[in-house]
């Protein structure tokens, strides 16, 4: 039993380990300088009035899989696709048909 | 204006003679004139007048001729300018054709009436090789999971999913079986921009990893313990969901309310063990139409989305629950609850998981109550924006989940593996377990190697 809580406390520390390296990584790594060393400026999203589709193509389909390439489908398909992912992931159907509109516009056709 | 001039000579001609006899005529007055002479004057004078009388005609033809001619010319111009100026257009035409050519014509959709209907497939495959400490390691066919779509217009769909597998029979029996299990089928409508309605085999919104872990979406491959042990994965009934966007920036309130049929019990009776949290669909094995118990059950979850910062960091959180009779005299109440949250820092980093409480009446134990939970982080190794061959499309995971089941075990589980991403949807995924299980059937050790395909 002394092994089992042992070996328990080792193993949290290693996933507590983990998350904070890969937390601190992920920060320092979001935002890299610019070529001459300065800080860019990209405006963040949330002050942003509005969303384009292929921000909110980027926002969602990240939360559950790595996002797929617009040209894997064509104009159609991705039709009854994001219907599919709009009843799936609970979109508002106004940014569902924003997506669509990026994901048809670059489609395979 | 040749015949013109002409006809002034022929006239000039006649008209100098004449004159010449005016100049004469004096001194014929004075002098006597024969009448031969003078009716030959007059025949001259006759012929002379018939002659200017002709040629005023001719004269006359002529000048109508010209300006006929004169018309015709005009008309000859006006066609010619405009043959001209349509040869023009042609040409600046054919310039504008030829340029359009030149370029790749813009995507656009296709058009609506060939994309009305549209029958797609979608769905995942996975195949494992699974070595656990006291056991023989093994290939297996884990799943096989198309999702058939069928979208009848702008508001419909109707989506079924399946899950394909062959086992081993039972030890000694020889041979295997093929099972073919449908995960799901449902008909969804839109009824507006904000709630769908559901109806069906639907995969439930306890917590997210039902809707959104299956298959290659995990990047671990085998479930955690307590969504296994604890939550159906699906019921029969209908359900209204949507979301409601917070402003402009992306935030959402998301919400699923539904009514299903409810666990039911493996032998009607209301033994703990007995708890069958899948299998009460509403259609019995004598072919009788009927909930198991006299109440169907209910359920809901509602979650805020939050984006910030900028795409790809965001952070959702959700609590869901469902209650419901489960034996069939309708005396033992089920109940659960969930907690969710998943957090996106960038595109390299996830930290995502669950806890889950459910409680439920029996007849041989009283009221038991289980919870487990899990918490799994990923950061994919491109967020170093080191130039390593490999590394870029390497992912690092981790994962503890545990599992107390109320009756007595309590099983701990820590998980360490990685994803290769061939493609984005082709996934190389090993992960290694470490089991602490007061279940002394359950291995200490496990190694899974999977290869994931969504397509």
């Amino acid at each position: 039993m002394t092994t089992l809580k042992s070996f328990k406390t080792r193993g949290r520390i290693a996933l507590g380990a983990l998350l904070l390296g890969a937390l601190a990584s992920s920060l320092w790594a979001a935002e890299p300088a610019a070529a001459d060393g300065s800080a860019t400026n990209a405006v963040p999203a949330a002050v942003k009035p509005h969303l384009t589709g292929a921000e909110l193509y980027s926002i969602h389909c990240n939360r559950c899989h790595a996002e797929r390439y617009p040209t894997e489908r064509t104009a159609a398909q991705w039709k009854t696709i994001m219907l599919h992912m709009q009843i799936r992931a609970n979109l508002p159907g106004k940014q569902a048909r924003l997506i669509l509109q990026y994901l048809q516009e670059n489609s395979g056709r | 204006m040749k015949q013109n001039l002409k006809t002034g000579r022929w006239m000039f001609g006649p008209g100098i003679a004449f004159g010449a006899l005016l100049l004469t005529s004096p001194t014929a007055a004075t002098a006597e004139v024969s009448d031969a002479a003078f009716n030959a004057l007059k025949d001259a004078v006759q012929k002379l007048s018939e002659q200017v009388q002709s040629l005023t005609q001719t004269n006359q033809l002529v000048q109508q001729q010209h300006e006929k001619d004169v018309q015709k010319l005009q008309e000859l111009q006006a066609k010619l300018a405009e043959t001209q100026q349509t040869a023009a257009d042609a040409d600046q035409k054919s310039t504008a054709a030829a340029q359009a050519a030149a370029q790749p014509a813009p995507r656009s959709p296709i058009d609506e009436a060939t994309v009305n209907h549209n029958f797609q497939i979608l769905g995942d495959a996975e195949f494992q090789y699974v070595n656990a400490d006291h056991q023989n390691g093994a290939f297996l066919l884990a799943d096989f999971a198309p999702i058939f779509l069928y979208r009848g217009g702008d508001n419909i769909l109707f989506e079924a999913g399946f899950d394909t597998s062959i086992a081993n029979n039972a030890p000694n029996g020889g041979d295997h079986n093929t099972t073919f299990n449908l995960s799901f089928a449902q008909l969804d409508y839109v009824l507006n921009d904000y709630m769908t309605l559901c109806a069906g085999d639907m995969l439930l919104p306890l917590g997210t990893y039902s809707e959104r872990g299956a298959g290659w979406l995990n990047k671990i491959p085998d479930d955690p313990l307590a969504v296994d042990a604890l939550l159906p994965g699906s019921g029969v009934g209908a359900q209204l969901r949507g979301a409601v966007p917070l402003g402009d920036t992306g935030k959402l309130f998301n919400y699923s309310l539904y009514c299903v049929n409810g666990p039911g019990s493996a032998d009607g009776t209301g033994n703990a063990g007995s708890l069958d949290l899948g299998g009460n669909v509403g259609l019995r094995s004598d072919g009788a139409v009927a909930n198991l118990h006299n109440n169907p059950g209910g359920g809901a979850r509602f979650a805020v989305f939050l984006p910030f910062y900028k795409p790809r960091y965001d952070l959702e959180l959700g609590v869901s629950a469902e209650a419901s009779e489960w034996d069939n005299a309708g005396s033992h109440l089920w109940t659960a609850g969930v907690l969710d949250a998943s957090l996106h820092l960038g595109p390299n980093f996830e930290l995502k998981g669950e806890y889950i409480a459910t409680r439920f009446g029996s007849d041989d134990f009283g009221t038991i109550n289980q919870n487990g939970w899990w918490v799994q982080a990923g950061y994919k190794l491109a967020g170093l924006n080191v130039e390593l061959p490999g590394l870029n499309n390497l992912e690092l995971l981790g994962r503890y989940d545990s599992l107390h089941d109320g009756l007595g075990t309590t099983t701990d589980r820590y998980t360490i593996g990685a994803v290769y991403y061939v493609t984005t949807a082709l996934l190389l995924e090993g992960d290694y377990e470490f089991i602490r299980s007061t279940d002394p059937t359950q291995p200490s050790n496990q190694l899974i190697l999977q290869i994931s395909y969504g397509f």
